[in-house]
C-alpha cells in the first residue's frame, strides 16, 4: 500500500519477546470484544454494561468465581493435553474421548469397590481416592494411545482417529449412565451416579485439590519441554521427522508417548470435573458440554504456542467467558448463543492476530521512481 | 525471435552499480557486468558471495535498492520474472520446475502464450524438434519427465526458455547435478547456442574446469563485490579460485597414508528397496578398515543414498548383513548404530542433518542429547553443551553469531560444518560421508575434505559417498564405482584410471578381475 510517500511493508520478524506476545493478544482480546460489542448495541445493550456484568460475574462474584476456575482449571488440563502431541507435530483433537474414558474408568472403580451414593465403601476412603484418579489417568492414556499405536506404526491420520473415539466415548458413557446402565443414578433422569459422601476427595483452600495439582503440572510440562532430554526428542521430532530419525529418536515410539502422555492429562481433567469439583461428585447430565469445553484447550495451546505456562491466563479467560457470558445471555435477556458468539470471536482475533507474531507492518520512505 | 538484429559481440544486458542489501548484510554491492551476445559470460562466487541474489535481480524475482539494468541498451525496471521473460530473458533453474508426470512437450507448452486453451500439439512438435535438431538435444519429446535424467530434464528446462523467446539465459549451477558423459554434451549443446548470438550467463559456484571450458568472460564474486572480471584466456584455476575465497587453495590434495588396520564395517550381500519399493541396492558386499577412505563413486539415483541411509539405520534392508567392528548391527535401529561409534553424515544437511528453528547448541546436541555426560536425570546439562558448541564453532570456524543462533541462518558452508563438528567430535570409529561437499564452495570443500583426512590419520574408518569424480579420487583409497545398485568393481587408488572409474560408473564392469 502507498500513501504520500510512503511504503506500507510487511517484514519477517526474526523472534518476539514475551511482552511482544503479550501485547499482541492483549490487543487481539480488546478488539474481538470491540467486535462482539456490536452484537450487543444491535440488541440494545450498552457493551460496557454488558461487559461489567460479565466479567464481575465470572471473577468478582461468589457463585461466579469457583465455577470460573474449575472450568479454567478444566481447560488448562486440556490444553496439555493437546500440547504434547502438538510438540511431535500431532494433533490430539480427541480429548473429549480420553476424557470420558478417564471419567469411565474412574467411576468404574468407585462402583467396583462399593462407593456409589449411600453404600459404604469396602476399602479405605483414602485409598479408593487415589485409586480413582489413577484409573482416570489410565484411562485417558488407554484412549489416547491408540491413536498414537496407530500413527507411529502405520502412519494412520491421528486427527480422524481421535475424532471417531470422540464420538465413541461420548456413546459409551451415554450406555454407562442412561437408562439400565451400569453407572446410571437413581434418579432415573439419565445421569450417572453420585459418589458416597467418604470419597469425596479432599480440598484445598475450599475447593478441589486438582487446581494446585493442574498447575503444577503446566509448570512441570513446561519444564519437561525447557529442560529434559525426552522433551528435547519430542520437540525434534516435531521440527523435523527426518532429522529425528537420524538422530536415532524412534519414529514409533514417540507418537504413541505423546497420545499417551496427553491422555493421561485428559482424563486427569475428567476426574478434576466429576470427581473433584465440590457439588458435582458425578457424571452429570450435560457431560456432552465438557466435551466441547475440552476443545478450548486446543485453541489454549495455539495461542499460547505451546508453552503451558502461558496458557494459564488464556485458559482463565475462556473459563471466565463461557462462565459469564451465559450468566449474562440470561440477565440481560440477550439471543441464545452469545456466549458462544462472544468466544468465537475472540478465537478468531487471536488467533488472527497470531500474523504478527511473525511479521511487523513498517512504513518505508519510497525510492522515487525513475 | 525478440530482437533479430542483434550481432555477435553486441552488448545485450548490463548492470551498473547493483546494491541490495538485507538485513544484517549487503548482499550486493555495486555490482557491474555487461553481457555480449554470443557469449558465455560466467559468475563465479562462494556460497553466500551473492550470487543468489544478483541471480534474483536480473530474473526480476527480487528487486535492487540500487543500480541500474540496461537491456538492448535500454533502461529496464525488473518488477517480477514475466517482465524478463517479456525482455527475452530466461532462467534454468538448479532444481528442476518441472512436472513429473507430464511429457517433455506438455511441460515446455506449459504456461506458454502461444498455447492457448487447445494447444496445437502437431505444430508445436514441429517447433520444438526443430529447436532439438539446432542445438543438438536428443529428448524423446513424448516422454514423460519423470523417464528423463537429469541432463535430459536440463536440456527440457533450456528448450523451454528457448521456446519462449529467450535469447539470454541465466543457468543456475548447470553441471551440478550431470554425470561426466552428460556434462560434455550439455557443453556441446552450450556451444552451439553461442553460435546463434544467444547471451549465455551460468553461474557456479565450484567445478573451475568447467569454467574455464566453456566461458570466454568471468566475473568473480566475494561477499557481494566483484573481485575480478576476466577473460577466461587470461585465467587459471588458480588464480579463479584465489580472487574467490581470497587466498590461496590447493587442488591437489596429498594422499594420506596411514596403515590400513582391522576391518570396522563389514558389509555382506546388502540389498534394500527404495522409497518406491523398488530394489534400489543389490547384494553390496564390502568392508572398510580402519585408517582407510572407502569411496563409492556414482551419478546421483544408482543406489548410494539408500545404502547411506540403510546402513545408518534409517531404512530397513531386505536382505545382507551389516557389521560394525565385528558386532552385527542389520536389525538394530540408529541410536544403537550412533553409541556402537557410527557416525553419519547425511547428504540432505537441510532437514535430515540439521533443524532449521534450533539454536546451534540445539542442533549439536541431536549428537549427543543420549550421551549420558551431557544429561543428568533426564535433565540436559545445558552448560556443557553450550560449552561444547562454543568449541566447536572456534575449532571449526563456523561463521555465526554466537551459540544461540539458528541453524537455518547459517549458509551452506557453515551448516555442513557444523555437522561435519557435531559427528566428528564424538570420535566416531566409522565415519559414513554421504555428499559431504556438494553444493559447496571451493573453501569449505578443501575445509570437509581436510578434516576427513584428519579423521582418518586417527583411524577412522571412512565410506566416502560422492557424484565428484575428482573428490573420490583424490580422498579414498579404494574405489568402488555403483551403478544401478551394484558396484561394478572395487579399484584400488593406484590402480584407479578416471577414464575406467567414469565408464563403470556408466555400467561397465570392470575388466580386470580383482587381485
Amino acid at each position: 500500500m502507498k500513501l504520500g510517500g510512503y511504503e506500507l511493508k510487511l517484514e519477517k520478524k526474526i523472534r518476539v519477546s514475551a511482552w511482544e506476545a503479550t501485547a499482541i493478544s492483549l490487543l487481539a482480546i480488546l478488539i474481538g470484544l470491540a467486535l462482539v460489542g456490536l452484537i450487543f448495541l444491535q440488541a440494545k445493550v450498552n457493551p460496557l454494561t454488558g461487559y461489567k456484568a460479565i466479567f464481575s460475574y465470572a471473577f468478582a462474584n461468589k457463585f461466579g468465581l469457583p465455577l470460573t476456575v474449575n472450568r479454567s482449571v478444566f481447560i488448562l488440563l486440556c490444553t496439555c493435553a493437546f500440547i504434547i502431541p502438538m510438540k511431535a507435530g500431532l494433533w490430539n483433537i480427541g480429548m473429549a474421548g480420553q476424557l470420558y474414558g478417564g471419567a469411565l474408568a474412574a467411576f468404574g472403580v468407585a462402583l467396583a469397590l462399593g462407593a456409589k451414593g449411600s453404600q459404604t465403601p469396602t476399602l479405605a476412603p483414602g485409598l479408593i481416592i487415589t485409586l480413582m484418579m489413577l484409573a482416570a489417568i489410565l484411562g485417558g492414556a488407554v484412549i489416547g494411545a491408540i491413536p498414537g499405536f496407530l500413527k507411529g506404526r502405520f502412519n494412520t491420520n491421528e486427527i480422524v482417529v481421535t475424532m471417531m473415539l470422540n464420538s465413541i466415548g461420548f456413546w459409551l458413557i451415554a450406555y454407562g449412565i442412561k437408562e439400565g446402565g451400569p453407572f446410571m443414578g437413581g434418579g432415573g433422569e439419565g445421569e450417572g451416579f453420585k459418589l458416597a459422601e467418604s470419597v469425596f476427595p479432599p480440598k484445598v483452600l475450599g475447593g478441589a485439590f486438582t487446581i494446585p495439582l493442574a498447575l503444577g503440572l503446566a509448570v512441570l510440562l513446561y519444564l519437561l519441554f525447557a529442560r529434559t532430554t525426552l522433551g528435547y526428542q519430542i520437540k525434534a521430532f516435531g521440527q523435523s521427522p527426518s532429522a529425528a530419525k537420524y538422530a536415532g529418536i524412534s519414529p514409533q515410539n514417540v507418537p504413541l508417548l505423546v497420545f499417551i502422555l496427553g491422555g493421561m492429562i485428559a482424563g486427569l481433567a475428567g476426574y478434576h470435573y466429576f470427581a473433584a469439583v465440590p457439588g458435582v461428585y458425578k457424571i452429570p447430565l450435560n457431560y456432552g458440554d465438557f466435551g466441547d469445553l475440552s476443545f478450548y484447550g486446543i485453541i489454549c495451546g495455539l495461542i499460547s504456542q505451546g508453552n503451558p505456562v502461558a496458557a494459564v491466563p488464556f485458559a482463565l479467560l475462556f473459563g471466565g467467558l463461557t462462565n459469564g457470558g451465559r450468566f449474562v445471555q440470561g440477565q440481560l435477556k440477550l439471543g441464545y448463543g452469545i456466549d458462544y458468539a462472544l468466544l468465537g470471536v475472540l478465537m478468531i482475533t487471536l488467533v488472527a492476530f497470531q500474523f504478527f507474531y511473525r511479521n511487523s507492518i513498517v512504513w518505508k520512505k519510497m525510492e522515487r521512481e525513475p | 525471435m525478440s530482437n533479430p538484429s542483434v550481432k555477435r559481440g553486441d552488448i545485450v544486458l548490463e548492470a551498473r552499480g547493483i546494491t541490495k542489501r538485507f538485513p544484517g548484510v549487503v548482499a550486493n554491492d555495486r555490482i557491474d557486468f555487461e553481457i555480449r551476445a554470443g557469449e558465455i559470460h560466467a559468475i563465479l562466487g562462494e556460497n553466500g558471495a551473492g550470487k543468489t541474489t544478483l541471480m534474483k535481480i536480473l530474473f526480476g524475482l527480487i528487486q535492487p535498492d540500487e543500480g541500474e539494468i540496461y537491456v538492448h541498451g535500454q533502461k529496464v525496471a525488473l518488477h517480477s520474472p514475466l517482465d524478463a521473460i517479456h525482455l527475452g530473458i530466461g532462467m534454468v533453474h538448479q532444481n528442476r520446475k518441472l512436472i513429473p508426470a507430464h511429457t517433455v512437450i506438455e511441460n515446455i507448452i506449459l504456461g506458454h502464450p502461444k498455447a492457448g486453451s487447445v494447444p496445437d500439439l502437431t505444430k508445436t512438435r514441429g517447433e520444438i524438434a526443430e529447436l532439438c535438431d539446432r542445438y543438438g538435444f536428443k529428448i524423446d519429446l513424448k516422454a514423460k519427465v519423470w523417464q528423463l535424467s537429469e541432463g535430459e530434464k536440463q536440456a527440457v528446462e533450456i528448450l523451454k526458455t528457448l521456446y519462449r523467446g529467450a535469447r539470454i539465459l541465466i543457468l543456475d549451477e548447470p553441471t551440478s547435478a550431470l554425470a561426466p558423459p552428460e556434462t560434455k554434451k550439455l557443453l556441446e549443446s552450450i556451444r552451439i547456442m553461442t553460435g546463434d548470438d544467444l547471451a549465455l550467463v551460468p553461474f557456479i559456484t565450484h567445478k573451475l574446469p568447467i569454467v574455464l571450458a566453456i566461458s570466454e568472460r568471468v566475473t568473480v564474486l566475494r561477499r557481494g563485490k566483484v573481485t575480478a572480471r576476466l577473460r577466461t584466456t587470461e585465467a587459471t584455476e588458480n588464480s579463479l579460485a584465489r580472487e574467490m575465497v581470497g587466498r590461496e587453495v590447493i587442488f591437489r590434495l596429498d594422499h594420506v597414508e596411514v596403515e590400513r588396520g582391522r576391518p570396522i564395517l563389514e558389509v555382506e550381500g546388502l540389498s534394500a528397496l527404495n522409497d518406491k519399493g523398488v530394489p534400489a541396492l543389490k547384494g553390496v558386499s564390502f568392508s572398510v578398515h580402519e585408517g582407510e577412505v572407502f569411496g563409492i563413486a556414482g551419478v546421483s539415483g544408482n543406489g548410494q543414498q539408500v545404502l547411506a541411509e540403510v546402513l545408518a539405520g534409517m531404512r530397513k534392508a531386505t536382505a545382507g548383513r551389516v557389521r560394525i567392528d565385528g558386532i552385527d548391527i542389520t536389525r538394530s535401529g540408529c541410536l544403537e548404530r550412533w553409541k556402537h561409534g557410527m557416525g553419519y553424515i547425511p547428504s540432505d544437511r537441510i532437514d535430515t542433518g540439521s533443524i532449521g528453528a534450533y539454536s546451534l547448541v540445539d542442533n549439536v546436541l541431536l549428537n549427543y542429547y543420549f550421551d549420558g555426560a551431557f544429561s543428568n536425570w533426564g535433565i540436559v546439562d545445558s552448560r556443557k553443551t553450550r560449552k561444547l558448541t562454543e568449541d566447536l564453532i572456534s575449532e571449526f570456524g563456523i561463521a555465526t553469531p554466537g551459540p544461540e543462533t539458528a541453524a537455518r541462518s547459517l549458509s551452506g558452508g557453515n551448516l555442513q560444518k557444523l555437522i561435519l563438528a557435531r559427528v566428528l567430535s564424538r570420535k566416531p570409529r566409522l565415519i559414513i560421508a554421504n555428499l559431504p561437499t556438494q553444493g559447496l564452495d571451493v573453501g569449505a570443500t578443501e575445509f570437509v575434505q581436510n578434516k576427513l583426512l584428519e579423521a582418518k590419520r586417527q583411524h577412522a574408518a571412512i565410506l566416502l559417498i560422492s557424484e565428484d569424480l575428482d573428490e573420490v579420487l583424490s580422498l579414498s583409497d579404494r574405489v568402488a564405482p555403483i551403478y544401478e545398485g551394484e558396484f561394478m568393481g572395487v579399484v584400488p587408488i593406484k590402480d584407479a584410471r578416471i577414464e575406467d572409474i567414469g565408464a563403470m560408473m556408466a555400467g561397465m564392469r570392470q575388466k580386470v578381475a580383482q587381485p
